[in-house]
């Protein structure tokens, strides 16, 4: 009678000990993936977001996937040549990061993916990014494999409705930064300042 | 009588152009275009407007020989998602200032007529609400960053 008792008592403490492991465990899911921590501007990815698969091309015609994003830090920008304001401003800003933070020798890369593909293409790409720096790599592809890229990320962007002959491309403003592992690690909202820019990635090389 | 006529209203249509002009309570500033990458097909031009008067003004269009069209745009960041949007008229309060520059009012310079790169300049004809009509030499400058504007 003793032991049926003592097996009782045994089989609930069991019991209550699954439901608070299962309740803790539960607890950490829902806590843990993806924090998000803002400081000045920038948002840090905790843990960073692996990217999946993509296949974009380059100015050169190469191809520009998840490869060309290993063992360096990227600075990503998604806009379109036929933006007259916005783009240059932030290819400009970039520009300054690259003059502080430094660029391919320093592990860094600075892209622009144009989500305008209708009119952008390798050759004007090749044309206008060798304005702002030589090193600045422009990508392109077709809208499933940009949608693939900026979903991802957490970008958007839409093409406008056409006006007199032309349309403009709604996207996103911020500038994503890509670990070495090919992992969304922190963004950026702007307005943007280069300053701001190569503090936040010097921050994350650090630690 | 009638060509007496005639004349008084020609000068009198001559006399509102010329009040017109004079009457322009509308200053433009440090009017600039952005130099842009070789072979784009848009730019960017930037000013200053300030309305010295007493009376609302619109900056309602805008035309240059340089350009095939050219429009009054605003660049629009709403939820992180930068737009641009275009402007029937741009309004300009009495005694305000009203400034275009880079991430905000711009006039977007449509499919330049030469290319134009940095030192050279290009007129600018802007026409206002009040019928008021200025013209503006804008220089071409290539872009430093924020801070190296104000220089």
């Amino acid at each position: 009678m003793v032991t049926r008792k003592a097996l009782i008592s045994a089989t609930l403490v069991a019991a209550l000990g699954v439901i608070l492991v299962l309740g803790y465990l539960a607890g950490r899911t829902f806590r843990e993936p993806a924090r998000a921590i803002s400081i000045a501007g920038m948002t840090v990815l905790e843990p960073a977001s692996p990217l999946p698969e993509f296949r974009l091309h380059d100015q050169n015609n190469q191809v520009f996937d998840l490869t060309r994003l290993q063992g360096k830090w990227s600075f990503v920008f998604f806009g379109y040549t036929h933006c007259p304001d916005i783009c240059p401003t932030t290819l400009v800003v970039m520009r300054d990061v690259q003059k502080i933070a430094g660029g391919r020798e320093q592990g860094i890369q600075y892209i622009f993916v144009s989500v305008d593909p209708d009119r952008d293409n390798a050759a004007t790409l090749g044309r206008y990014l060798p304005y702002f720096h030589p090193e600045f790599i422009g990508a392109t592809g077709g809208h499933g494999e940009l949608m693939r890229l900026t979903r991802a990320l957490g970008a958007y962007y839409e093409s406008g409705e056409a006006r007199g002959g032309s349309y403009e491309v709604h996207h996103s403003a911020a500038i994503f930064l890509i670990d070495p592992e090919a992992r969304l690690r922190a963004l950026f909202a702007g307005p943007h300042d280069a300053a701001r820019l190569a503090q936040g990635l010097q921050r994350l090389k650090g630690g | 009588m009638v060509q007496y006529k005639r004349f008084s209203v020609g000068v009198m249509l001559m006399m509102t152009c010329l009040l017109a002009v004079a009457d322009s309570n509308i200053l433009v500033r440090d009017a600039w275009v952005r130099e842009a990458p070789p072979g784009a097909a848009v730019l960017a031009a930037y000013f200053t407007l300030e309305n010295t008067g007493t009376k609302e003004d619109k900056l309602v269009a805008v035309r240059g020989p340089d350009f095939a069209k050219i429009e009054i745009h605003a660049t629009e960041i709403r939820d992180g998602v930068a737009r641009m949007i275009a402007l029937d008229a741009l309004p300009i309060s009495p005694h305000a200032l009203v400034k275009l520059a880079p991430g905000g009012y711009h006039l977007m310079l449509h499919h330049p007529r030469r290319e134009l790169a940095a030192g050279m300049s290009v007129k600018l004809e802007l026409r206002f609400d009040s019928g008021a009509q200025l013209t503006v030499v804008a220089p071409v400058r290539r872009a430093e960053s924020g801070a190296a504007h104000h220089h």
